[in-house]
């Protein structure tokens, strides 16, 4: 497999991926967060390299806001132009529990299939 | 991707505004701005190393531009998919043609006709007042920083103008504004927002407003008054034959109206077929008409290209390139 093989299953499989994490990193966070902090978050839980480009982030934290699962405030700051502060809505926690929910359903079953444990296939566990 | 990796932030943004080349004019800026932020702040994390340096590896963190520009064209695309509430598009051309009253876009732009004319005067008053008192200050040490103030609350007005027409017409308008930069200096920044052609086009935008805001308001009034006047038409004459109303004896329908309309049995339900048909025409109208604004209002109020965020040598070198 090639690596522009590898590069498009990774970027199909993060599709709805981004907005999960991008949620849950919000649900998990005190404090307001703006884009670029989220993305350092994302690398550093990752050992310095997200598995998404940080780039990729911006527009789905900005759908995300349009869809009422954010909120956001503006900071003037002195690196740049002003930062957008994101925070997650009410709607937004329900939205991301719901997604947990089919995360986990997801990944246990692609789990019994790709997981190098034969016996397990057709087995309820 | 076989040019080369950006080495500083100006080329970067000027990479990502070429792969985004022939998008949308807001989404551009949009995704401009979000770079920048990004990039500026990674820089500013980094003050050990150069901004060459910290760019050499923005491409295996924020990604490359053709990488950035593809993300911002697929949400786009997604986002746009999944907020468009799903429209049953009546086939034939009968329904076609009623079909508009189906659409909220034709209410809401024919809400935004009649607006027009508030906000239109609104405008009007805002580039008339800036513009005059710029003038006539001009003598006095207050003039030139009045007149920049001007401009500056200007790129506000038009912004919010571009939100306003965004939610009335559905059209992509920037949801952030243009950023400068904080690579040029005070008066630098000052000469670039006076070079940009937006500046003036914006201007001449908010002066427009107002003779088009009178246009669409009379088109809407008048459109609604004489099409549901029609409608109403043959509803009165029947409920007035019945009886059900009356004026203490005096007869609704006694002069004024020619006797044609009563007296041949015709003319009043043509005229209330004509009612709804130039309702439906007026919706229809009023849907193409906020379409049009949009385009006219971002072509007048969103940079075509370049927001003036590069330093001057940066757009030196644009102007090499081309």
């Amino acid at each position: 497999m090639d690596d522009s093989n590898e590069r498009k299953f990774q970027k199909e499989l993060n599709g709805g991926l981004v907005g999960l994490v991008l949620l849950a990193v919000l649900a998990e966070s005190d404090e307001d967060l703006y884009g670029y902090e989220i993305a350092k978050r994302l690398a550093n839980a990752n050992e310095g390299t997200s598995i998404f480009k940080e780039g990729t982030i911006y527009p789905v934290l900005r759908a995300m806001s349009a869809g009422n699962l954010l909120t956001s405030r503006i900071v003037p700051s002195y690196s740049g132009p002003p930062r957008r502060y994101y925070r997650i809505t009410e709607q937004g926690r329900s939205v991301l529990a719901e997604w947990k929910v089919i995360w986990a359903s997801t990944r246990d079953f692609v789990d019994r299939f790709t997981e190098t444990q034969p016996l397990r296939i057709g087995q309820s566990s | 991707m076989n040019r080369s990796a950006p080495r500083s932030i100006d080329q970067y943004l000027r990479q990502l505004r070429e792969e985004l080349a022939g998008a949308d004019a807001a989404l551009i800026q949009d995704a401009l701005y979000d770079a920048e932020e990004y990039l500026r702040a990674e820089v500013a994390a980094h003050p050990d190393k150069s901004e060459s340096d910290v760019l050499e590896l923005i491409a295996s963190t924020y990604g490359a531009p053709d990488e950035v520009a593809a993300a911002y064209r697929d949400t786009e695309v997604k986002v746009k998919a999944a907020m468009a509430t799903p429209r049953k598009v009546p086939k034939s051309k009968l329904g076609a043609f009623f079909g508009v009253f189906l659409d909220p876009r034709a209410y809401t732009s024919l809400f935004f006709m009649l607006l027009c004319l508030a906000t239109g005067i609104i405008y009007f008053v805002f580039a008339i007042v800036g513009l005059s008192m710029s003038a006539g200050l001009a003598v006095l040490i207050i003039g030139v920083p009045f007149f920049l103030m001007f401009v500056a609350v200007g790129r506000v007005v038009s912004l919010a103008e571009g939100r306003l027409i965004e939610a009335m017409t559905g059209v992509r308008m920037p949801r952030r504004p243009v950023y400068q930069g904080t690579a040029l200096g005070f008066w630098a920044r000052i000469g670039e927002m006076l070079r940009d052609r937006r500046t003036w086009t914006t201007i001449a935008y908010f002066v427009l407003m107002l003779p088009i805001g009178i246009i669409y308001f009379v088109i809407a009034v008048m459109g609604l008054c004489v099409s549901l006047a029609f409608i109403a038409l043959p509803i009165t004459v029947i409920c007035a034959q019945a009886g059900w109303f009356g004026m203490g004896g005096v007869e609704v329908f006694s002069q004024a109206q020619p006797e044609w309309i009563f007296d041949s049995g015709f003319a009043i339900p043509i005229l209330g077929v004509a009612g709804v048909l130039l309702l439906t025409s007026l919706m229809h109208l009023a849907r193409g008409i906020g379409r049009l604004h949009a385009l006219f209002a971002k072509s007048m109020l969103v940079a075509r290209t370049a927001p003036a965020a590069t330093t001057a040598a940066a757009s030196g070198a644009a102007l090499a390139a081309h």
